[in-house]
C-alpha cells in the first residue's frame, strides 16, 4: 500500500519524462523511506538510476516495501494533464491492482491506469573507475551536443587537466567544441589522466535535453573506452543518474 | 495482489503459409513483444528452410504465380532472403542461417503428409485457376511450395556474396540453430516453429522473418505480425515443469515425428496430464488411443540428443556488392536499383554496430 503526494506537478512531469527516454515499462521500488527505480534500455547501452527521498513529497505514505510496474508513456500522458502548481497524488488501489492518479487543482480528475508484472531483474552497478570527473551547466551541454548533432550522430569526448574537447567528425563535415575549465559552461574539472571516449550523440542528446529539466548541473565522469556516467544535481533530496556505454573504435 | 500479465499476443504466422508445422505448444508459451531495433547487436541463428518456405509462400503474384526470372527459374526465395536480410542488418541484427541436413528416418510420415498436403493444393491450385478464382488460387498456391536443392544452393550462394554466415546442419536446422544458441555462439535462434524449445533454445524468436502488415488469407483483414521472443526459462516457470516434461508434453501433442500425436489432446491438457503424472510412460496408462508410429523414448532421443556439429564458423563480412548485382540482376532479373538500396541498408547498419558496446560488459 502507497500513498504519494507531489505539489510541485511539472517536477514529477519532467522526472518522469527523463525516465521514460529508456524505459517503456517501468518497475519502480517503494519502501518507507524512497522510491527507486533502475532498469536499463531494451538495447542494454544505457541505464537510468533514479531515487526520490520521502521528503521530496508533501505526503508519503508507505507501509511495507513494494515494486510497482507501470507502463511510463501512459503515465506521462496522464500526468501532462495537470497544470505548474497543481497537486498530484499516486496511490495504489490493491483490490484491483490499479494505479490511481489524482491530479488536484482548479477541479479534480482521477484516473486509474493497470500495473504490470514487475520486472524481476536487479540491474547491477557497472564496475568503472573513472579518471576524468567534471561539473558543467546542463544548458551549456545540451549546447555542445546540439553543435555536434549538425555533423555526426557520434561524439568523441575527449579530457585533460584544461578542458574537455567534444569531436564530432561526419561524413562530409566535421566539429571541434572545447569547454575550458572555469569558464562559464564547465565549472570544475579533474582528470587523473587525459582520457577519450567516444558515445552515441542520440542517447546523450536524449538524457541530457531530458534530465535538464530537473536539474541545471551535471557532474559527468568517464575514462578512456568506458562507459560515461552522468549525475545530474537534483534541488530535492533525490538522484537521476544514467550511464551510457561507449562506442569502441576497432581500427 | 492482482496483477495484468504482461501484453500477451499470440499471433500465428502459420496461418498464412496455409502449413501448420511442427509442435503446437502457442498456448503454453509466454511472449513477450519486442522491437527489431531492440535486437539491435545480437546475433541470431535463423532457421533457413523455415524462412526459406515462408518466403516461397509469400512473395508471390496476386493469382498465386511465384517470382521468376526470364529463364523461369523461381527466384521468390532469393528476394525474400536479400531484402529480409538487409532490413535486419540494417537495424543491427546479427544473422546466421542454418540450413537442413537429411531429416532423421523417424521425419518419413511427417514428410509423406507434407507431400500429399502440397499435391492436393496443387490440383486446387489449377482449378481454381481454370476457373479464374485468383484469390482462391493464391492460398491454395501458397500451400504448394516446394523447396528444391537448387534454392537452398541459390541462397547460400547468395549469403556468401552478402558477406552472411551460414551453417550446413547435419540433420534437423532447427537442433543445430538450438546448439548454436546453447554454445553462445549466437544470442537467439529464430523459426516459426515451437521446436526450437523442444530442442533446448535457451531463446527464441519468432515472427523475425516475416514481420510487417499481413492479410488474412481470403479476408479483407490486414494484421500486424510482431517479433515476439520466448525464452526457456519462463516457459519451464511458467508451465511448472521440467525441460525433459516439456518434450513430453510436445510429444503428447504430436510432434514432426508423431505427427497426429494423439487424438483429441490438446496442449492444456497434455500439460496436465504430465504435471499429473510426472513423465510420458506414467502417463500412458490413463489415456485411450495412445499410439505412437515409433517407441516415444526414440522421439524423446531425437529433441534430448539431436544430431549437431561443432564444426562451423561464424563471420560477418562486408557484402560484395557487384558480385551480388551480378548474380541475382544480371542472372536472376532483379532490378539492379533496389537491389544496390538493399545492399546500401546493409552498408549503413555494419557502420552503426561498429564499436558498439553494452553495458554489461562491465558489470562483470
Amino acid at each position: 500500500m502507497f500513498k504519494l503526494k507531489v505539489s510541485d506537478a511539472k517536477l514529477l512531469r519532467d522526472m518522469t519524462t527523463a525516465i521514460s527516454i529508456l524505459v517503456d515499462e517501468a518497475t519502480f521500488k517503494i519502501d518507507p523511506h524512497s522510491i527507486k527505480l533502475r532498469a536499463m534500455d531494451p538495447s542494454r547501452v544505457a541505464m537510468v538510476d533514479f531515487e526520490w527521498s520521502k521528503t521530496v513529497f508533501e505526503e508519503y505514505i508507505c507501509t511495507e516495501s513494494t515494486k510497482m510496474c507501470i507502463n511510463i508513456s501512459e503515465l506521462l500522458k496522464l500526468l501532462k494533464r495537470a497544470g505548474k502548481d497543481e497537486v498530484v497524488e499516486l496511490s495504489l488501489d490493491e483490490k484491483t491492482g490499479r494505479l490511481q492518479v489524482k491530479i488536484t487543482g482548479k477541479y479534480t480528475r482521477n484516473f486509474t491506469m493497470p500495473t504490470l508484472e514487475a520486472s524481476e531483474e536487479e540491474v547491477p552497478t557497472p564496475k568503472l573507475t573513472f579518471n576524468v570527473r567534471a561539473k558543467a551547466t546542463t544548458g551549456g551541454l545540451s549546447q555542445a551536443i546540439e553543435d555536434a548533432q549538425l555533423v555526426s550522430d557520434h561524439v568523441r569526448i575527449e579530457a585533460d587537466a584544461e578542458k574537455i574537447v567534444f569531436n564530432a567528425t561526419g561524413d562530409l563535415m566535421g566539429a571541434t567544441i572545447s569547454l575550458q575549465k572555469g569558464s562559464d559552461t564547465l565549472l570544475d574539472l579533474e582528470a587523473k589522466e587525459s582520457s577519450k571516449a567516444t558515445f552515441s550523440l542520440s542517447y546523450l542528446s536524449e538524457i541530457i535535453k531530458a534530465a535538464a529539466a530537473t536539474s541545471d548541473i551535471a557532474t559527468i565522469e568517464f575514462s578512456t573506452d568506458m562507459p560515461i556516467k552522468l549525475d545530474f544535481q537534483q534541488a530535492k533530496e533525490g538522484k537521476l543518474m544514467f550511464y551510457l556505454a561507449p562506442r569502441i573504435e576497432t581500427e | 495482489m492482482p496483477r495484468l500479465r504482461k501484453f500477451i499476443i499470440s499471433v500465428s504466422c502459420l496461418y498464412f503459409t496455409g502449413v501448420v508445422l511442427g509442435v503446437n505448444l502457442r498456448d503454453l508459451v509466454p511472449k513477450t513483444i519486442v522491437k527489431l531495433e531492440d535486437l539491435s547487436g545480437k546475433s541470431i541463428a535463423i532457421d533457413a528452410y523455415n524462412a526459406l518456405y515462408q518466403f516461397l509462400a509469400i512473395i508471390r503474384q496476386p493469382d498465386g504465380t511465384p517470382l521468376k526470372d526470364a529463364g523461369g527459374r523461381i527466384t521468390s526465395h532469393l528476394s525474400g532472403l536479400l531484402y529480409r536480410t538487409s532490413n535486419l542488418v540494417e537495424m543491427g541484427i546479427k544473422p546466421v542461417y542454418v540450413f537442413d541436413g537429411a531429416p532423421p528416418a523417424l521425419k518419413e510420415v511427417e514428410i509423406k503428409r507434407r507431400m500429399k498436403v502440397k499435391e492436393e493444393a496443387l490440383v486446387r491450385y489449377e482449378q481454381a485457376l481454370r476457373e479464374g478464382k485468383t484469390e482462391e488460387a493464391r492460398v491454395y498456391a501458397q500451400a504448394t511450395s516446394h523447396l528444391k536443392d537448387y534454392m537452398a544452393e541459390d541462397s547460400k550462394k547468395l549469403l556468401d556474396l552478402m558477406g552472411i554466415p551460414w551453417v550446413q546442419a547435419p540433420s534437423e536446422g532447427e537442433a543445430q540453430a538450438a546448439h548454436l544458441v546453447k554454445r553462445g555462439d549466437t544470442d537467439f535462434c529464430a523459426s516459426q516453429d515451437y521446436d526450437s524449445l523442444l530442442f533446448g533454445a535457451p531463446k527464441l524468436v519468432r515472427n523475425l522473418t516475416i514481420t510487417g502488415r499481413r492479410k488474412l488469407p481470403s479476408k479483407n483483414i490486414y494484421i500486424e505480425v510482431i517479433p515476439e521472443v520466448v525464452e526457456m526459462e519462463n516457459v519451464l516457470k511458467g508451465c511448472g515443469i521440467t525441460y525433459e516434461q516439456l518434450i513430453d508434453v510436445g510429444i503428447l501433442i504430436g510432434t514432426d515425428f508423431n505427427p497426429d500425436g494423439i487424438k483429441g489432446l490438446g496442449p492444456k491438457t497434455a500439460l496436465k496430464l504430465i504435471k499429473e503424472h510426472e513423465t510420458l510412460e506414467n502417463a500412458l496408462p490413463h489415456l485411450k488411443n495412445a499410439e505412437f508410429p515409433a517407441e516415444p523414448q526414440r522421439i524423446r532421443e531425437i529433441f534430448l540428443r539431436p544430431k549437431v556439429t561443432d564444426n562451423y564458423r561464424i563471420e560477418w563480412k562486408e557484402p560484395n556488392t557487384e558480385g551480388v548485382i551480378d548474380f541475382i540482376c544480371r542472372e536472376r532479373d532483379f532490378s539492379e536499383e533496389r537491389v544496390r538500396k538493399a545492399i546500401e541498408k546493409m552498408l549503413k547498419g555494419t557502420e552503426k554496430l561498429k564499436g558498439k558496446t553494452t553495458l554489461e560488459k562491465w558489470f562483470v
